[in-house]
């Protein structure tokens, strides 16, 4: 019998495949968020009048959603 | 999607879908055609496999459950919940896999109508795969974005998803909320620019190649858009799955799940199928 299927028979919880999935949606999420951040400062900036105060604040803030995805998805895979 | 002006080879894949014709208010596109196609297939196999299906399956039935077996076996160890969400996963997977190896059949992107457009003949392909229009990723995603904000406001309530979203302490919630909300929306963009990337990157690759070498080299490219189109459904469904069950488990950190709880004290973990089929093998 195969040593998982063992495991499993055995009662014990299925093991978790590896997501690969998840490293490679970090990377593209960390630049989302600054490009978003930007757009959005730019956006309000040019409806506003305001130029660059809101760019500026928007990419501040996308750097630090991009930091802050860092941190949540380490969080919730170390509390698994 | 090569072209052929003057003797020189040109290049020419579209990133806008193409519009073939109107239908009513509606305009059809040739992505539209590939996402029917996509569905036209599922849902032959639908029916191939539920009105011809055996309890010992034939290599075609084999075939159809494959990568159902494979998907079923991850998902149920993502949560306790996982019957909840299963379906749309499993159907995020199978469409998306379809959709992206419709685009390696034969005829796919070569045959279609030719066009003048600015002095140039122009083909107009009748099929192109539905993923890679950024419409129908973009329909995708949302429907997972949709549903992963279900799933966290089924688990935590509305209250809950709320206070997640403004963080704590709440003193931070005009910094906080703004992040979760650009870091919320990353997932959507990523999901579907993912997935519309890797495919459209794919169909240039191959019309490149078929422009540059029309003999046997382009058979190396699809064999590796073919892998490549089964990465990216398992990956846009993994990450689908990920954000739900990553919704409930935020809400399990903090309270109690019912299942495993009931489990544990019966001694037992919540059966998955696998372990099923394993224990009645």
């Amino acid at each position: 019998m195969d040593p998982d299927n063992e495991k499993r028979s055995s009662g014990g919880p299925a093991p978790k495949p590896p997501n690969w999935g998840l490293a490679m949606d970090l990377g593209l999420r960390l630049g989302i968020s600054v490009a978003l951040g930007l757009g959005l400062g730019l956006i309000v900036d040019n409806w506003l009048r305001t130029s660059p105060l809101f760019t500026l604040v928007g990419m501040v803030l996308g750097i630090a959603a991009a930091m802050y995805t860092i941190w949540d998805v380490a969080r919730d895979n170390m509390r698994k | 999607m090569p072209e052929e002006e003057g003797g020189e080879a040109l290049i020419h894949v579209a990133i806008k879908a193409e519009e073939l014709f109107q239908l009513g208010p509606l305009m059809v596109t040739n992505s539209m055609v590939g996402a029917l196609l996509t569905t036209l297939l599922l849902l032959a196999a639908a029916l191939w496999i539920t009105r011809r299906g055996t309890v010992v399956p034939t290599r075609m039935q084999s075939a159809i459950e494959l990568p159902i077996e494979l998907m079923a076996g991850i998902i149920s160890t993502s949560s306790s919940r996982w019957r909840g969400y299963a379906a749309l996963i499993l159907g995020f997977f199978l469409v998306i896999l379809i959709a992206n190896w419709v685009g390696l059949l034969p005829g796919v992107g070569t045959i279609g109508i030719h066009q003048v457009v600015d002095g140039h003949e122009v083909l107009t392909p009748i099929v192109r795969p539905a993923s890679a229009d950024l419409n129908f990723t973009l329909g995708l995603s949302i429907v997972s974005f949709v549903m992963f904000i279900y799933w966290g406001i089924r688990a935590n309530g509305g209250r809950g998803y709320l206070r997640e979203l403004l963080g704590e302490p709440l003193y931070m919630a005009p910094l906080m909320f703004p992040i979760n909300l650009i870091s919320e929306f990353s997932r959507l963009i990523s999901l579907s620019m993912r997935l519309f990337g890797n495919i459209f990157a794919g169909e240039v690759l191959l019309a490149t190649m078929l422009a540059l070498a029309p003999l046997f080299i382009p058979a190396i490219f699809l064999g590796l858009e073919f892998l490549f189109g089964f990465v990216q459904a398992l990956v846009f469904a993994l990450l689908a799955m990920t954000y739900i069950s990553t919704a409930i488990a935020e809400h399990h950190a903090g309270g109690h799940d019912e299942e495993t709880d009931h489990g544990a004290t019966n001694g037992h973990a919540t059966p998955t199928p696998a372990a099923e089929a394993a224990t009645h093998a």
